[in-house]
């Protein structure tokens, strides 16, 4: 093999490994956030969290759960009252989108036009991931052109007759 | 070769338009309008039911007014707003109350003392509910006050004002309502 080539194959190897370890990478923490999950939280902690996500309706940026306005302390109240009769945390966010629209929630929901918002850039990612990986296969297959070297092809007897003619004319130009 | 070339440069160029084309088109709608002003998703079905004590009388319980035009408008006495749409809803009740029309004023987050002080000095004869605990504020999707709220005969949500009411919108809502159910 030539240095050439030991070369290419070195330049092409590095991106492959570099992205293939990133998605390794990537896969690994996936998989460590779905085996660990959430740790049980006490009704305290849940009312602070269902109202983390909703937005203080009378306030600007602020979630019911930071805002010290007294709708939003009612609201709290509401929150707690209503884990204690047993609903869950999607019901009593329901009831409030019901009253105040999306427009109440901290996050845009999954459907509509919001849901942009969630699907656009898992379709970026998969168009990007698509583009690196088509770009790195046609990468990995153009031949690259070998510097032309003495020994490294043949001679045919063809090409040796037709070398050995041209050196005879010349020399016969050279005695005229 | 070169065809080939130019014809993926045009597909590629025509798939990147079409992407912002969709991105844009979905995004417009909220452009237009005022930001400022979220419609209440409660219009057009039932009120949320309620029974609050009145200031200085019975408890009114809405699905008891069931058949009458309900006009529910939320206020407090610290409310600047409020003292600027009174003279219209003391107008609207005075003209329409023997129509088969009810207005309620609901007193949201105030005191006692204050609301009391509030309905003698602008005169209010209407029946005045306090809201204790802000439950029927938020079952109607409260953002502030005054928000004004009218429904129908039928007992559902035909009308929603954020802000000061005026007679002549507040009057053509109401009859509006009077001729569909008459």
């Amino acid at each position: 093999m030539t240095a050439a080539g030991t070369l290419r194959r070195a330049r092409t190897g590095l991106p492959g490994l570099l992205v293939m370890m990133a998605l390794a990478a990537g896969l690994a923490t996936l998989a460590v956030v779905a085996v660990r999950g959430h740790p049980p939280v006490g009704q305290a902690q849940q009312v602070q969290q269902i109202a983390a996500g909703l937005h203080c309706p009378v306030c600007k940026d602020l979630s019911v759960a930071d805002s010290p306005a007294p709708l939003a302390q009612q609201m709290r109240e509401e929150i707690a009252q209503k884990l204690g009769a047993g609903e869950s945390a999607a019901q009593i966010r329901a009831g409030f989108v019901a009253a105040y629209g999306d427009t109440v929630l901290m996050s845009p929901p999954g459907h509509g036009v919001a849901g942009a918002a969630y699907y656009l850039p898992v379709i970026v990612l998969a168009a990007g991931l698509i583009a690196v990986f088509t770009l790195l296969r046609r990468w990995l297959r153009t031949p690259q052109p070998e510097p032309a070297s003495a020994g490294s092809r043949p001679v045919t007897v063809s090409q040796r007759r037709a070398l050995a003619k041209a050196v005879a004319r010349l020399r016969e130009e050279e005695h005229r | 070769m070169r065809r080939q070339i130019a014809r993926r440069r045009t597909l590629l160029l025509a798939g990147v338009g079409a992407a912002v084309a969709v991105v844009v088109l979905s995004l417009a709608p909220g452009l237009g309008g005022n930001p400022s002003v979220i419609a209440s998703p409660l219009v057009g079905r039932a009120a949320p039911d309620f029974t609050l004590p009145q200031l200085d009388g019975p408890a009114v319980t809405l699905s008891k007014l069931r058949g009458q035009v309900v006009v529910i408008n939320f206020w407090a006495s610290w409310c600047a707003e409020c003292q600027v749409e009174q003279a219209a809803l003391n107008q609207v009740w005075q003209h329409f109350q023997d129509s088969g029309v009810v207005v309620i004023g609901v007193n949201f987050e105030d005191t006692s003392g204050g609301a009391r002080g509030y309905v003698r000095t602008a005169g209010v004869t209407y029946p005045v509910v306090e809201d204790t605990g802000s439950r029927t504020a938020l079952a109607y999707g409260l953002r502030g006050v005054p928000e004004t709220f009218v429904v129908n005969r039928s007992g559902h949500i035909g009308g929603h004002v954020i802000g000061p009411v005026d007679v002549a919108r507040l009057t053509r809502q109401i009859s509006s309502m009077l001729q569909a159910s008459a």
